[in-house]
């Protein structure tokens, strides 16, 4: 089987489909492609699912869905075994992989990572930014930034101009304060400090 | 070869079809060989606005179902020289029609020899949008200025940029200057900071709009009103001629210089 996007694992538990980093739709032809060409692999053993190395939920959904609805393949109840899962919260936010994204996240557009995140542009009310570390915004920060997915509470938000909907690091939510709040002019950070989301600017004598 | 413009927003009732109607028109006037093309299904306006509901016999679905040709869909304005429109259907609905249709039908108008194609897009994301879209080589956003217009245009670029369209216009419609003063209402550059695209033309809130729309002769035929001189001022950018923007406040107020002073490109 030649090396693709696509590939097919065998683990003792049963067939788990792995894909990697790459465009959704290569991916989909790809998928059709390979399990065209080998479906008599998994009759008479479990399918365990779908493990992808930057798929969001919904792309994993979708991809399960077209394997359930073109091939009738279930997974197995339990799908895939402990041992590939994600394996606890993303813990490089001091050192760690880092995704750079240089344009303006416009309503409605989601960019999840399970490393760190920066973008070069602004963030608008309706965007989604999802990391499993820190969340860098060179730019004016109006939507909602989760950071810290997976649990991780050291993770923080920064930008230019930090006025989201709605903020999360790791389990904890929080909004901004009812009333208006003049604007800062300088950077600011959101972290966890005693349980609650807190913004103080940048550096702490500033 | 001609160019196909898609007029969207996302927010329903800001003002797409009266842009394309007085767009297309304008451009007419302006000596162009132009369509108007509603791809509204189900709930067709262009047509009413256009004064031209009483001549339609053949509709956007006959022409891509192939029920008839091109040429009899196409119903030509009269009182306009070179200006033609394609209604929609009003009996069927977006499901009517599929983007690689529209595909076809924009390549066959241009082949027809039209100079601008002005495709008024239904509200909403999904097929009806999809299908308007379709074969657009450009597109203007048109907006209020209001948080939730704005929120859905801001949606509304990202899809068209995730499908290959760029560097769409603005237009911001219905504004009003004395609420803008007394900040009850955003202003353009406040639209601009979230939206990020360049700006094609702003049009007053104007009861001419109203009355033309409901005569079926749209506004920019006329002389006098604000709204008819900023939509003459939008045809003229598309043709490439740099114009300034209107003063729209009654007075040389700083605030319209200001603006003229941000947008002079």
């Amino acid at each position: 089987m030649k090396e693709g996007l696509v590939n097919f694992k065998g683990v003792k538990e049963g067939i788990y489909i792995y894909i990697k980093e790459g465009d959704l739709e290569i991916i989909k032809k790809e998928l059709e492609e390979k399990i065209q060409q080998y479906i008599e692999l998994f009759k008479g053993t479990n399918f365990l699912g779908i493990k992808g190395e930057n798929l969001t939920e919904y792309e994993t959904k979708e991809l399960l869905e077209i394997i359930r609805e073109k091939y009738n393949l279930y997974v197995l109840k339990d799908g895939l075994p402990s041992y590939l899962e994600e394996d606890g919260p993303f813990d490089g936010i001091d050192e760690g992989k880092t995704k750079f994204i240089n344009t303006t996240i416009r309503s409605g557009q989601v960019i999840e990572y399970d490393g760190n995140i920066v973008i070069i542009g602004d963030v608008n009310p309706g965007a989604l930014i999802k990391a499993g570390g820190n969340i860098i915004i060179l730019g004016i920060m109006r939507g909602v930034a989760h950071a810290g997915v997976g649990g991780n509470p050291d993770a923080i938000v920064a930008a230019y101009n930090l006025q989201p909907t709605q903020l999360r690091i790791g389990n904890i939510i929080s909004r901004k304060p009812d009333g208006d709040i003049s604007s800062s002019e300088i950077p600011e950070v959101a972290r966890v400090k005693n349980g609650e989301v807190i913004i103080e600017p940048y550096l702490p004598k500033k | 070869m001609g160019k196909a413009i898609v007029i969207t927003s996302g927010k329903g009732g800001v003002g797409k079809t009266t842009a394309t109607a007085n767009i297309g028109t304008g451009l007419a006037i302006m000596g162009n060989k132009v369509v108007v093309v509603d791809t509204d299904i189900g709930l067709r306006n262009l047509d009413v606005v256009m004064g031209l509901e009483n001549r339609i016999v053949y509709d956007i679905v006959d022409v891509v179902e192939k029920t008839c040709r091109l040429k009899q869909g196409l119903i030509r304005d009269k009182r306009f020289d070179g200006l033609y429109l394609l209604p929609a259907a009003q009996t069927k609905d977006k499901t009517a029609v599929k983007p690689e249709q529209m595909l076809e039908l924009i390549k066959e108008l241009k082949e027809e020899g039209f100079d601008y194609i002005i495709i008024d897009s239904p509200a909403g994301i999904e097929r009806g949008f999809q299908n308007s879209i379709a074969g657009a080589d450009e597109a203007f956003i048109v907006t209020t200025p209001e948080i939730s217009a704005v929120r859905d245009a801001d949606r509304v670029i990202g899809l068209l940029e995730s499908q290959g369209i760029h560097n769409p216009k603005l237009i911001v419609n219905r504004i009003r200057y004395d609420m803008v003063k007394r900040g009850d209402m955003m202003n353009v550059e406040d639209i601009i900071d979230i939206l990020a695209i360049d700006l094609l033309g702003v049009v007053p809130d104007d009861e001419a709009i109203v009355i033309s729309t409901n005569k079926g002769e749209p506004v920019v035929s006329e002389e006098d009103p604000l709204s008819a001189k900023a939509f003459r001022n939008i045809c003229n950018r598309i043709l490439g001629k740099e114009v300034e923007f209107l003063d729209l406040n009654n007075s040389e107020g700083k605030l319209s210089k200001l603006i003229k002073l941000l947008f002079s490109k």
